[in-house]
């Protein structure tokens, strides 16, 4: 396991290319053959965090948050990675920023992960200034190929893309309540034919009864009061539910 | 209070015991570790199910460190173990109310006659522990009608020259069947194979309060929403609670049977959801929370009397741990080489395949070159299934091979698109499962690891997961009888994959019964020899494993065991 990177961080890494990275063991263990062996179903992702939060209106708060980095380079970069075209939907249409965005602040994604879905951003801005002195999503269509191009050269860069494309296709094909897929956009393209019950909000897999079983210690609790944010409208039904008990 | 009877763990293992002693008034404990989960919360939803393990432990939390085995330079060879935490390899196989029954495919073979005696009849094999059941078939038929009917299994007979003795028919008729199981039908037949209707454990009508199957298309590793699939907890538990008699506490994490000097059972130490520990006390004790947590609950358990674990004074605890040999096969049928008829036949998604191939149960065959005499071994079965998860279908399609690089390189935009529109529509495989012996050897077991510990502080379970040659032999052996029935019926791409590494959802053994206290752990009606009341019902039995899944033979054995508490409890209380 020399490979692997121990820490929880991406340390020194300065750009895609700096020979210090290693891919991360949480992305190792995404595409370890053996997990996709053992599941037939891709890998076992694991998840360090307890679940952070639950909003009815993250979908607003993407719009602010596309407005600045990293979303609105992230945006532009599945924009690229799956664009407009009649043989299929785009990113734009299976929402693939809407699910990454809820992948980060909704879905209990190692904090490893996220800090290298952004760092990415960094390096890839740091890049496309030192080759074209603009930002990524300044470039053309052509441009930003041969900076992706350029980029996939290097085991940090094609690890960050792998990731997203890895993204893109959960946010085609997982059950819409997660953000991607609207109305089975993405099944439908496909021609699969999606399974019932699907989950609905409230169900996701994080949502599920007894998520965090057994609470050990005082810092798993700590963290729970400190994330958990609720909601306006759930807030008002459950004061209301107070008063009348 | 202290109950009549308490459990570990609430799988199949489990649940036939809390049903059988709650329906006879007796009162019982059910210890899971997990939550307890209702048809209400199971989705067909492929990130929970396996992309983000939701019914199981974070591996950070909870682990295994497997050992493997390596060779140096020199040709020297040597076992290196590693946490799961950082392979990503888990050996969880669900952590609810009900275990991995919830998430099993559900095919109910039952094990045959000559599995109660390889030893007898293929003599011993070097390099591997294979010894007799104490039971034989016989005395297990009773408890697989018993289960076909309470669990619910559908399913029809049909003649076949492996075809075991059965005392009943199928109470519950076929699910309904997808069209390509009468290619396999009509293909065997072309090539003198045998194509078998597969049990399964799903309901076929409404019954026993559960629905029937709703042909999602979605079975093996989702949790069942209608309740039509016989997991523990839809088939057993519901009804064991009904009674007034059981009481389940999910959440419930049992580290330790705790013995006194007399080496006597004075309670089973658990972490209830808060964390605080907790006692629980009964007249009889039963350890089902599958092979290797049984194995490490045991070994962990020590005592005054029992320095080395409960069980354990003469050393087998652990020992002789099994998965299943075997591996796994495909073949592609491309639509355009299809009649539209055909193609609209193919494209079906529901209904189940349900056939198999059990011609080689007993392999009898010159050409084949096992350990044993004239050609002469245990075979196994052959099950067809499709996959159906979309996400991970789409993970090779962004991969494409670059001559220039002798790699592959990452596709992405309309080059993308291309690919993933060709994966998705332009033919579907079919896949094969193999199923034979894991022969139990000294290199496969369970044990204490010295470093790593789960999130409680106690040391987690380590597997070494050594195989015997002779299983990866069977295997090929069987790949190849699969692969000519895909070859016929006109597949293309053909290919499988036979592998000693095992499958973490396929395991048994660790504490087998017998009738010599001196080389087994448990008696024939798997009480342990050296705990009057204490009983192991999982799967953790078997001295040999049969070649068929485990789960069906779990709930016959547990059922068989569970009449042998009831009349001593019965006895205790009159």
């Amino acid at each position: 396991m020399s490979q692997v990177q121990k820490a929880k961080t991406v340390p020194q890494v300065k750009s895609f290319f700096d020979k210090n990275f290693r891919t991360p063991k949480w992305l190792q263990k995404k595409v370890s053959r053996r997990s996709a062996l053992k599941s037939a179903a891709g890998a076992t992702m694991i998840a360090a965090m307890p679940v952070r939060s639950w909003s009815a209106v993250t979908a607003n708060k993407l719009n602010g948050a596309l407005k600045t980095d990293p979303w609105l380079t992230l945006d532009a970069v599945l924009a690229h990675l799956l664009p407009e075209s009649p043989t299929g939907p785009s990113a734009r249409e299976i929402q693939a920023t809407q699910y990454l965005y809820n992948v980060v602040f909704q879905q209990p994604t190692e904090e490893a992960e996220i800090e290298f879905i952004y760092k990415g951003v960094g390096w890839l801005n740091g890049f496309s200034t030192s080759q074209l002195q603009k930002n990524f999503v300044l470039l053309t269509f052509d441009e930003k190929e041969s900076i992706l191009r350029a980029i996939s050269k290097s085991t940090a860069g094609e690890n960050w893309l792998s990731n997203l494309v890895g993204y893109i296709f959960e946010a085609m094909l997982s059950p819409p309540s997660y953000g991607g897929n609207p109305n089975g956009i993405g099944w439908q393209w496909l021609e699969h034919q999606a399974g019932f019950p699907l989950p609905q909000a409230g169900q996701r897999y994080y949502e599920l009864p007894g998520k965090q079983p057994i609470v050990l210690n005082s810092k798993i609790s700590t963290a729970n009061k400190t994330t958990q944010v609720v909601s306006h409208q759930q807030y008002i039904a459950k004061q209301v539910g107070t008063r009348k008990a | 209070m202290k109950y009549d009877i308490c459990i570990v763990g609430s799988g199949a293992g489990a649940s036939p015991v809390a049903y059988t002693l709650a329906k006879a008034g007796a009162k019982v404990l059910v210890l899971e570790k997990g939550a307890w989960l209702t048809e209400k919360e199971f989705y067909k939803d492929e990130l929970a199910i396996s992309l983000r393990d939701a019914y199981n432990p974070k591996l950070e939390d909870e682990q295994h460190v497997i050992e493997e085995e390596y060779e140096t330079e020199d040709g020297e060879s040597f076992w290196q173990g590693e946490a799961t935490s950082e392979s990503g390899w888990s050996f969880w196989n669900g952590t609810v109310v009900g275990g991995s029954s919830n998430f099993m495919s559900g095919y109910f073979h039952r094990l045959k006659p000559i599995d109660f005696r390889l030893k007898s009849e293929f003599g011993a094999i070097e390099g591997a522990n294979v010894e007799d059941w104490p039971i034989d078939y016989d005395e297990l038929e009773p408890y697989y009608a018993m289960v076909e009917k309470v669990v619910g299994v559908s399913g029809r007979v049909s003649e076949h020259p492996h075809q075991e003795p059965r005392s009943t028919d199928f109470p519950f008729p076929p699910v309904a069947e997808h069209a390509i199981s009468s290619w396999i039908d009509e293909s065997s037949k072309e090539i003198g194979y045998h194509a078998v209707p597969v049990p399964r454990a799903i309901l076929s009508q409404p019954a026993m309060g559960r629905n029937s199957c709703e042909y999602s298309g979605y079975c093996s590793s989702y949790g069942c929403a209608s309740g039509a699939k016989g997991s523990g907890r839809a088939a057993l538990l519901n009804h064991a609670v009904a009674t007034g008699n059981c009481t389940i506490t999910p959440h419930a994490k049992v580290y330790k049977i705790e013995t006194d000097s007399k080496g006597e059972i004075s309670g089973v130490l658990y972490y209830d959801k808060a964390g605080r520990k907790q006692v629980a006390t009964a007249k009889y004790y039963v350890v089902a929370c599958q092979a290797v947590e049984t194995s490490r609950l045991l070994l962990a358990s020590k005592g005054e009397k029992f320095p080395n674990g409960i069980a354990n004074n003469t050393g087998h605890v652990g020992k002789n741990l099994i998965f299943s040999g075997g591996g796994t096969g495909r073949g592609d049928f491309f639509y355009k080489d299809l009649t539209k008829e055909k193609q609209a036949q193919l494209k079906q998604v529901g209904p189940f395949i349900n056939r198999a191939l059990q011609d080689w149960y007993q392999i009898d065959d010159k050409a084949f070159n096992g350990f044993n005499r004239d050609g002469k071994a245990k075979g196994g079965t052959i099950d067809f299934l499709f996959y159906q998860n979309p996400i991970a279908r789409a993970q090779s399609t962004k991969w494409q091979y670059d001559e220039a690089q002798d790699s592959e390189k990452l596709i992405w935009g309309e080059e993308l698109k291309q690919s993933m529109k060709t994966e998705f529509t332009t033919y579907k495989t079919l896949r094969f499962e193999v199923f034979n012996d894991w022969l139990p050897t000294d290199n496969c077991f369970v044990d204490l690891d010295d470093d790593v510990t789960d999130k409680w502080g106690d040391p987690v379970a380590k597997i070494r997961i050594g195989a015997h040659n002779h299983d990866l032999d069977v295997g090929e052996y069987l790949a190849e009888k699969a692969e000519k029935l895909l070859t016929e019926m006109g597949a293309t791409n053909i290919s499988s994959s036979v592998s000693s590494a095992p499958a973490s959802n396929l395991m048994a053994g660790g504490c087998r019964f017998g009738n010599d206290p001196k080389t087994s752990v448990l008696n024939k009606n798997c009480q342990v020899h050296e705990v009057e009341n204490l009983f192991v019902t999982d799967a953790s039995f078997m001295p040999t494993g049969g070649s068929v899944p485990y789960t069906f033979t779990i709930y016959a054995n547990s059922f068989r065991v569970a009449d042998h508490i009831k009349e001593r409890w019965q006895k205790s209380t009159s």
